[in-house]
């Protein structure tokens, strides 16, 4: 019970760093953990939570198990059937959501002021008493099964599962997408599903409340809502097994009849969001080939050779370390001149580090847009809840430019060499086949 | 909450300035708005204002290539453009204290872009690879042979993008001279939005714009689409993951009286949007998705209707799940609009629309850039006080008035519709 109420600071006035510092953090008695960041800017409510419960959880020959519940809690709870939680939510212009991914479900909703306690009261009871009606289970199988031929004939996805087969071996959780294929969600069953979601556990579990609304009230209301939520075993853990370094290169193309554009995606094994070189490869990866308009790979590959209309490299930091992958869409007749330019790129930027211009910008880009992405109450909802997973701290949004200023030359040089390997990567390309290159 | 009033602005050169002052965060965005799109483009020279659009991101003799996006970054903002069928917009979205910068560079590339002919040509295969990105998806292919079959005469009939065989053959002279035409203080209006005082911005605007020199007159588009003779179809067949439909019917623009009604009928079908950005889906509650998702007949059913200058297309859209087929999914998506037709629609569907409406609209407050992003967007289109006044036009809509320009319009004789129907995978039917 929450019977010592917790101080609540009046909304502090003044930068954005501040307020979010003044966050009301609660945990209650299951362990399940409140943010409350009360603003008034417009009369609207963003409620962002997540399970820390995903695809990792699920056992291989289940692939899409996860997914497919977060998806399913929506679809009918012991109070409302799927079709009332749409009228009831609809008719008022707000929303509700629940889906899953690798590490974690995630669930929210956005509405008016004035209905809020509704948004709670169907987010409480999609978390909590989901029924599964088999009827529904099957509509969305339905859906699932569409969108994964749709997805099966994507160049991007393909490249996607092709690299992610190279870069982990078959038990890692990472080998296979999240999704699951058509064949393994073709077998889950209901029962699946009823038991996969006894893994959600209050303590593992988030909620950020960020707009129009009284602390005090809602505070109370969730108190009601999830007080009574008790799980049925311990709180899944987050811990993957180690992947052994990869040796060699490791290349794999896919051929996807029809297609006029290949994409090429090159990667390595990178860390996790928590690491001390995280800051660090976050710069690196800007000044590769983040920072829009006016990184290594867009000035070699779409702006001196133009070849690609998108390419880009991408640090997947999360829970666990995910891949850091580089990326370019190309005419098949251009994937080995692209893929040149994209290792003689990262060759480079490995051999030489940065330039002291392009630490000097991505300092001031890091630094200078965290006001941006602060604007709305969706883009603070966002903020709390990496502040939560990730442990930085309610502070984090005040000492950022600290962890930012701190990392020079020598640190982005020295992460660049020990994770972009050039002789040790995964490469995959998926397109027409060959024999229409030419 | 009430908005700020937008305070509109004439320079001496006929540059149009909106201002809202809106003091959620410490955040400003400036846009700029050119009249001209891929409506205005002859034949042989189609894409040319994407490409153009392309070009004003590729320096100017004052800021070489690469140097505006590093300014803005390192400023910690955003900024991109985008090219429609009615407008190109540009937009910078900065600190509030910073944003001079964007006027620096919008007034300086308004003028002097350098288009270098090296330059261009990069720019043309970067193209390429933009528009052969988009083919890989099957609807791309289905959506263009549905709209080039809507339209025999206005320039609506051509991809934004641009056809292939013109990207490669326009030159450097032809974009060159596309922008002296279109890009003048005269054919732009400038919004901005955000942590500002009027006053103070407007000396900054004037100082960076009020000179800009008047440009030549504006050539007058005159293409206007004949009546539709009777319906129209295509099927597109290539390799594919699934058959899709699309349904398009030839229906009024955004300055018609029946937009406001066929706004709502689109809301009816599938949920009221927002405008602008920042909304939330209202789709599973309205009818197309009961209709045809709830049934397992489709995976994804939707209608579409933007506002543009012209008549253009009020569209059906669905992937048909693998146990089905295209006719039966058609025959299915028009059952609907006929049940409209004869039998209408209730109050309780016209309150629910005016509720979701109402709260759209005030999830796209919270954002300075949806703000400015609406207000310069139907100031192209229309006019910018269209933003103030359109949950009232929608809210005054009557059930007989959907009910209406259903009949008028959603009629066999002004629709064309389309089937994507996968060639068999192991033939490797590509090109």
């Amino acid at each position: 019970m929450m019977s010592a109420a917790p101080f609540l600071p009046e909304p502090v006035r003044g930068g954005i760093g501040q307020r979010i510092a003044s966050t009301v953090r609660f945990t209650l008695p299951n362990g399940m953990v409140v943010l409350l960041l009360p603003t008034t800017a417009t009369p609207t409510v963003t409620v962002s939570g997540e399970v820390r419960v995903g695809a990792i959880h699920e056992p291989a020959e289940q692939g899409g198990l996860a997914v497919f519940t977060g998806a399913a809690l929506g679809r009918g709870t012991q109070r409302r059937t799927f079709q009332q939680i749409v009228e009831d939510t609809e008719a008022r212009g707000c929303m509700v959501s629940t889906g899953s991914g690798g590490h974690t479900t995630a669930f929210g909703g956005k509405s008016l002021a004035e209905d809020l306690p509704l948004v709670l009261e169907i987010l409480t009871d999609m978390l909590q008493t989901p029924t599964f009606p088999t009827e529904e289970i099957e509509k969305l199988r339905g859906q699932f099964l569409m969108s994964l031929r749709e997805y099966e004939q994507s160049t991007r996805y393909r490249a996607a599962l092709a690299l992610q087969a190279l870069l982990y071996p078959p038990e890692h959780p990472y080998s296979r997408p999240a999704s699951g294929t058509r064949a393994t969600v073709q077998q889950i069953s209901r029962d699946d599903l009823e038991h996969f979601h006894t893994r959600y556990h209050p303590a593992a579990t988030t909620l950020a409340i960020v707009g129009d609304f009284d602390t005090d009230q809602v505070l109370s209301l969730l108190e009601t809502l999830f007080g009574g939520w008790e799980p049925a075993a311990a709180p899944p853990s987050q811990t993957l097994p180690p992947v052994a370094p990869l040796t060699e290169v490791r290349r794999t193309a896919v051929y996807l009849p029809g297609k006029i554009q290949s994409d090429i995606l090159w990667g390595v094994h990178g860390l996790e969001r928590t690491h001390p070189d995280y800051y660090a490869a976050l710069m690196a990866n800007l000044i590769l080939g983040q920072l829009s308009m006016g990184n290594r790979l867009w000035e070699n590959v779409r702006e001196r050779q133009g070849l690609a209309y998108s390419v880009s490299s991408s640090l997947d930091a999360g829970l666990s370390a995910g891949p850091w992958t580089a990326s370019a869409g190309v005419n098949p007749a251009d994937v080995e001149r692209a893929t040149v330019a994209l290792l003689h790129e990262i060759e480079h930027f490995v051999r030489e580090g940065p330039i002291d211009e392009e630490i000097a910008d991505v300092r001031d880009y890091l630094k200078g847009s965290l006001g941006l992405r602060l604007e709305t109450n969706g883009g603070i909802a966002s903020m709390l809840l990496a502040i939560e997973r990730y442990g930085l701290g309610l502070e984090y949004v005040l000492r950022y430019p600290s962890f930012i200023d701190r990392v020079d030359h020598d640190a982005i040089a020295a992460v660049a060499q020990r994770y972009l390997h050039t002789t040790a990567y995964a490469l995959a390309v998926a397109g027409p086949p060959l024999d229409r290159q030419e | 909450m009430t908005n700020n009033p937008v305070q509109a602005h004439t320079l001496p050169n006929g540059m149009l300035v909106l201002t809202r002052e809106m003091r959620n965060a410490p955040v400003t965005t400036a846009w700029i708005w050119y009249r001209v799109g891929s409506r205005n483009e002859p034949g042989g020279r189609t894409g040319i204002s994407h490409w153009v659009e392309h070009m004003l991101f590729k320096g100017t003799p004052t800021m070489p290539p690469g140097t505006l996006n590093r300014l803005i970054k390192r400023n910690g903002g955003n900024l991109n453009g985008f090219t429609s069928l009615d407008y190109t917009a540009y937009y910078a979205t900065l600190p509030a204290d910073r944003i001079e910068l964007a006027f620096r560079i919008e007034s300086d590339r308004m003028i002097n872009a350098t288009f270098d002919p090296q330059e261009v040509e990069h720019e043309r295969t970067v193209i390429l690879a933009e528009l052969e990105g988009y083919a890989n998806y099957p609807t791309t292919w289905l959506d263009e042979a549905v709209t080039a079959a809507a339209f025999s005469v206005h320039p609506y009939h051509h991809p934004i993008i641009g056809y292939a065989c013109d990207l490669r053959a326009m030159s450097r002279d032809d974009l060159y001279q596309h922008y002296q035409t279109y890009y003048m203080p005269n054919n732009a209006v400038l919004v901005l939005v955000g942590d500002f005082q009027t006053s103070g911005i407007m000396a900054q605007v004037e100082r960076y714009f009020a000179d800009l020199p008047v440009g030549p007159a504006l050539p007058h588009l005159h293409a206007i689409e004949p009546e539709p003779q009777g319906e129209r179809r295509v099927m597109v067949q290539r390799p594919g993951p699934a058959e899709y439909v699309q349904i398009a019917y030839l229906v009024p623009g955004c300055r018609d009286s029946d937009f406001a009604a066929l706004t709502v009928l689109n809301a009816v079908l599938s949920g009221a949007r927002s405008f602008g950005g920042g909304g939330v889906p209202t789709h599973r509650s309205a009818r197309l998705y009961r209709a045809l998702v709830e049934t397992q007949l489709v995976s994804s059913a939707s209608s579409s209707y933007m506002p543009r200058i012209d008549p253009h297309l009020f569209e059906l859209h669905a992937t048909v799940r693998s146990e089905h087929h295209a006719d039966e999914i058609e025959r299915a998506l028009l059952h609907e609009i006929e049940r409209i037709q004869q039998d209408g629609i209730g109050a309780e569907e016209l309150a629910r629309i005016s509720k979701q409406l109402r709260a759209q609209v005030t999830y796209g407050s919270e954002s300075v850039t949806s703000q400015a992003r609406l207000l310069g967007a139907w100031e192209v289109l229309d006019s910018y006080r269209r933003v103030d006044t359109l949950v009232d036009e929608l809210t005054a809509v009557q059930a007989a008035d959907v009910q209406r320009v259903a009949q008028t319009y959603l009629t066999a004789r002004r629709r064309v519709v389309g089937h994507f129907v996968p060639t068999d995978q192991s033939q490797g039917d590509g090109q």
